[in-house]
């Protein structure tokens, strides 16, 4: 039996910050992974924006510690994540979008928030040649960026492992020992596991462990693809976020990235339920019609390859966040509706701090200056409407 | 101009229309729709790109639209070069560093979705795919055939030699280029079938679709019901420092260059590896006047068919065993390679090493295959088979039989009731099959008639000679009980027709005929320009190329229908049954420098090209990380550019076993169809674009 004061179960966007924050603080971690090596789930599959616009307070104030993080990482630790501010830029084409852009800048900007409304001759300096025809502007939040997943969990999964921590993969929990609401120990295909805590970093795989203490969470994988081109010197700043919906599509968001090249992704309509992360040949052209009716010039961009991956949604777009009434000792960080990459570092430093405390279940919620994340992502909320910049 | 102007086997067409166009604003001329890193290479461009990393010069690698390498800017435009045809005017650029993306800002124009429907796609017009299409279209399937060059055929049309195997089943005896425009004539006459030439498919998905970049101007969504992959396979890197220099190519791209689009993309070479494709490379490069330095092979033994390695042997070119190259240098394009014998654990001594002046390395060290449409049609439960180098690499012959018994395992999936004829699988085992024994054979005496002398003493699946001998005296005798049997003469019919001479794929017949006591006449096959006259004397190599006497010539003659020229020499009687070639290469030609020149860096040789990744770089990485899976290379690019990481996969279990780890520990990458750049408005069919 192998026995830490932390035993987190998935080394992805989530699960590997968070062990490098805590071993950080000397507290004794492993991770857990059934994949081969970090970053394998949704990480590998996720585009590398990383914003603190939301429209909940929340994850407001969870992303802008990741920015913070991620800004400082190559400065701080001396490695490259491929962190650039570029900002992100939602685009209002029509005024329906900048009535309600508007409306939400009041709340983000009470959240402390950098972000105002830039007006269409603004926008087309940060991205020269899109389509100007019917632009009204859009909401600019230049603290914003864009980073290397791949790199990124890479980056921490190194810190991780100089700070004492430990990994092991390809190892698949099997089942938890309880005794009196708490969890003794987590049995795997290969190993028995004893800790204080144990952590549900699971990524789409979240509800089904959870499911092994009986408990439920409302997390369900849907699929997104996404597309990348080849590299071009840069021509453009920003994340775009179009998140006018048509017949076959909802938003959709792209960016160049610091090596040049043109990441993309969109939300399909109707969403695709469930974990088959086969390509289908409706993305490509599909994306591509509606990049080019925004940036036409894009029609000479070479698309390099495609992928699939699963965002593990909740019915109201926000993360599962808090302590089991079934087993306090799970700490469930699961969720993150597609946002794990920018949530993850952000909300692994703050969960260091609680978890360094002491302070565990209702006590965690009552307790300190985080404790109204606990308050708000509360796994026994009511899940009733949707954040609106999901 | 570096063009072949003439060629032994290959007609130079003429009359093509040469146009003008612009290479770094130097005016260039070239052909008309001729492959432009073609025209580029004939007009003396070798230099295609300067990568970012390190501000590296690149020049050409596959020469077969994979690996991205001659990537140049066309008019404005990245373009991978070897897939883009020349056209009039064109502004041609070295592309350095990354593209600019033009602002094009015309309002997107009207779209177009294409689509169409088949029972069955067939992934690759090459000897099996050719084969597979034409047995299923007569079954009366719909057939589309998608193949990503102009010419079907697939590497047949790069094969100048003629083909082993037996006449009755697969064309032995003629060329491969002859047996590509044959079977393309074939299927083109076929109604229910479709050919998309010029067309890689680029990706296929779970419904059912395959998405074909058709003409590099559309998008096509090909709905089928089956799959046939026959994608063939790609060539193999390896490792050393320089192996990204202009001038280290895989031995496919050079086949391509001198013998599809007749460039004479050298002047002197080194070949590495010694199986069938470095052996005929290196033949191929004699016959377009390329002198060829030596070919080196790490192994003990030579690895092609021995009747292959005889004749580059008996022409001049010395094979090298137990030899690698450890360095390859030269200032942005290669001039020298460092060539060492290796120890037991094929660690290169480098008190051995020779260093060699040439401007061109071939890498011949083996193909993989293109197979991952047929592992992902697999894993979408697609009814799919794969032929062809696509499922083993092998020999074209053994391709076309195994096209045909694909094609009817695939109709047996998709219902029909059909009966895979015994006898065909059986050929395939044959014609795929591994050199079998080597026999000796007993020295032949020349007599009053002509006889027949066999060089041949390996088992390879052959009998062209057997086939063509008017009198039937030539027999395989029995030892497998197939046509990997080797042939001898029986009886004494020979009429000296010279047509077994003329007809063997590996050029090892000769005849022989008593003059007198002291001279005998010996008629052997040469397949290159004879520069000599009747009366030349000319140097008559054993076997295993060491020289027997100088002869003089008595006739020549060019046999038509195998393009093979018969030169009849006037040899002592004592060497006469050892004649089996004449040397056309001076010894000179094979001389390394006086003292090896080079620097041991053999961190410094590139495993990803498309970045630019090294060993160093990688074994660094692997240790700092605790690395067990391909994918977390990526980290460092490893595996990032266009080629999809087709190219450095196969060399992964060399780094990690040079970063401590166990190959056997570590998980792949995954795999990545997608490998042709598609631009986007080509794939939503945007009209009215330039």
């Amino acid at each position: 039996m192998k026995t830490f004061d932390v035993v987190i179960v998935g080394a992805g966007s989530v699960g590997v910050p968070l062990a490098y924050c805590l071993a950080r603080k000397g507290i004794r971690t492993a991770c857990v992974e059934s994949e081969a090596s970090w970053g394998r789930g949704q990480n590998r599959a996720a585009i590398g924006g990383v914003r603190a616009t939301h429209s909940d307070p929340g994850k407001i104030r969870i992303c802008n510690e990741s920015i913070a993080i991620m800004s400082r990482f190559r400065e701080e630790h001396g490695i490259d994540i491929e962190w650039r501010s570029g900002g992100y830029l939602f685009l209002a084409y029509d005024e329906a979008r900048e009535k309600a852009f508007r409306e939400l800048l009041v709340v983000q900007k009470a959240a402390g928030l950098g972000i105002d409304w830039i007006p269409a001759d603004r926008v087309l300096e940060l991205a020269p040649g899109l389509k100007r025809e019917g632009l009204r502007g859009g909401t600019f939040s230049p603290g914003d960026g864009y980073a290397s997943p791949l790199m990124t969990s890479t980056a921490f999964h190194k810190l991780a492992l100089e700070a004492g921590a430990e990994f092991s993969f390809g190892e698949t929990v099997t089942g938890f020992d309880m005794e009196g609401g708490r969890m003794t120990r987590m049995r795997t295909d290969r190993e028995t596991w004893s800790a204080g805590l144990f952590v549900n970093a699971a990524g789409a795989s979240a509800a089904e462990l959870s499911s092994l203490v009986g408990m439920e969470i409302p997390v369900h994988p849907d699929c997104h693809e996404g597309g990348v081109s080849e590299p071009v010197e840069r021509f453009m700043e920003p994340m775009l976020v179009d998140i006018i919906p048509d017949d076959e599509s909802g938003n959709y968001y792209f960016y160049q990235a610091n090596t040049g090249q043109v990441v993309f992704c969109i939300t399909p309509k109707p969403q695709v339920w469930g974990t088959d992360m086969d390509n289908s040949s409706g993305f490509l052209p599909l994306v591509v019609r509606r990049m080019l009716e925004i940036y036409p010039r894009l029609r000479n961009l070479r698309v390099r390859r495609t992928w699939r991956g699963m965002y593990p949604m909740t019915p109201d777009g926000l993360p599962v966040i808090g302590y089991c009434r079934e087993a306090e000792n799970m700490l469930l960080l699961a969720g993150m509706c597609g946002q794990g990459f920018m949530i993850g570092p952000g909300l692994g430093s703050i969960m260091a701090e609680v978890i360094a405390d002491g302070a565990t279940g209702a006590a965690a919620s009552a307790s300190g200056e985080y404790g109204f994340i606990f308050d708000e992502f509360t796994p026994y909320r009511k899940f009733e409407g949707m954040e609106m910049l999901k | 101009m570096n063009r072949i102007l003439h060629h032994p086997v290959l007609d130079v067409p003429g009359g093509r229309r040469e146009v003008d166009f612009l290479f770094d604003g130097v005016p260039s001329r070239g052909y008309e729709g001729e492959i432009l890193s073609s025209a580029l290479f004939a007009a003396g461009y070798k230099r295609f790109s300067v990568h970012r990393k390190g501000e590296a010069p690149q020049g050409i690698f596959c020469a077969n639209g994979q690996c991205s390498q001659c990537t140049v800017i066309v008019n404005g435009l990245a373009r991978k070069s070897c897939v883009t045809p020349l056209a009039a005017g064109m502004d041609v650029r070295t592309l350095v560093g990354i593209p600019i993306l033009p602002a094009d800002n015309r309002p997107r124009g009207r779209m177009e979705k294409k689509s169409v429907e088949t029972d069955i796609l067939v992934i690759g017009g090459g000897p099996s795919g050719l084969s597979a299409a034409m047995e299923l279209a007569g079954m009366g399937f719909s057939v589309v055939l998608a193949d990503d060059k102009e010419r079907l055929g697939g590497k047949l049309v790069l094969q100048t030699h003629k083909f082993f195997g037996s006449e009755e089943d697969c064309y032995a005896g003629t060329r491969g280029v002859d047996i590509a425009r044959k079977l393309e004539a074939d299927l083109r006459s076929i109604p229910n079938v479709m050919i998309l030439a010029n067309s890689p498919v680029v990706g296929i998905y779970k419904d059912r679709k395959a998405g074909v970049y058709v003409n590099a101007s559309s998008y096509l969504l090909v709905g089928f019901k089956a799959l046939v992959v026959a994608a063939g396979a790609r060539e193999k890197s390896i490792l050393f420092p320089g192996n990204d220099l202009p001038g280290v190519y895989g031995a496919g791209a050079f086949q391509t260059l001198v013998n599809r689009d007749l460039v004479k993309a050298a002047d002197r070479v080194l070949v590495v590896g010694s199986g069938n494709v470095g052996l005929i490379g290196a033949y191929h490069a004699l016959q377009a006047g390329i002198s060829v330095a030596a070919i080196v092979e790490i192994l003990p033994k030579i690895n092609g068919y021995k009747v292959h390695a005889d004749k580059i042997i008996r022409t001049g070119v010395p094979v090298r065993l137990n030899t690698t190259v450890v360095s390859v240098e030269g200032d942005g394009r290669v001039e020298r390679a460092t060539v060492a014998r290796v120890d037991e654990n094929w660690k290169p001594l480098l008190g051995t090493a020779e260093t060699y002046e040439v401007d061109t390395v071939l890498i011949a060290t083996g193909l993989s295959s293109c197979d991952e449409f047929y592992d992902q049609a697999r894993a979408f439960g697609f009814p799919a088979v794969k032929a062809g180098d696509a499922e083993e690499i092998a020999e074209a012959s053994s391709a076309m039989f195994g096209g045909r018994i694909a094609a009817l395992s695939l109709a047996k999936l998709l219902g029909k009731a059909v009966t895979i004829d015994e006898s065909w699988i059986a050929k395939r085992e044959v014609l795929k099959s591994r050199p079998g024994d080597v026999s000796c054979r007993d020295e032949e005496t020349a007599g009053e008639r002509w006889r027949p002398v066999f060089f041949c003493t390996e088992e390879i699946p052959c009998n062209p000679c057997a086939t063509v001998c008017p009198t039937g005296s030539i027999t395989l005798r029995e030892n497998k009980g197939t046509i990997m049997d080797l042939p001898y003469y029986h009886g004494s019919d020979c009429k000296g027709c010279m047509a077994c001479v003329a007809a063997c794929p590996g050029l090892a017949v000769s005849l022989i005929r008593r003059i007198d006591d002291a001279w005998t006449e010996v008629v052997l096959p040469f397949e290159f320009d004879p520069w000599f006259e009747q009366g030349a004397i000319l140097p008559v190599l054993a076997q295993d190329g060491s020289f027997l006497e100088d002869a003089s010539l008595q006739r020549k003659f060019f046999h038509k229908k195998y393009r093979t020229w018969l030169l009849t020499l006037k040899v002592s009687a004592a060497n006469a049954p050892k004649a089996a070639g004449i040397r056309v290469q001076a010894e000179e030609t094979t001389r390394p420098m006086p003292s090896p020149r080079f620097e041991h860096l053999p961190d410094d040789a590139v495993v990803c090209r498309c970045e630019r990744v090294t060993v160093g770089e990688l074994v660094e990485f692997i240790r700092a990380n605790r690395v067990t899976d391909v994918n977390q290379l990526k980290t460092i690019r490893a595996g990032m550019g266009a080629c999809g990481s087709k190219t450095c996969t196969p060399l992964y279990s060399q780094v990690f076993r040079k970063a401590g780890v166990d190959p056997k520990d570590v998980t792949g990458g995954s795999v990545r169809p997608l490998a042709v750049e598609v631009p986007m408005g080509d794939l939503v069919n945007e009209g009215g674009r330039p």
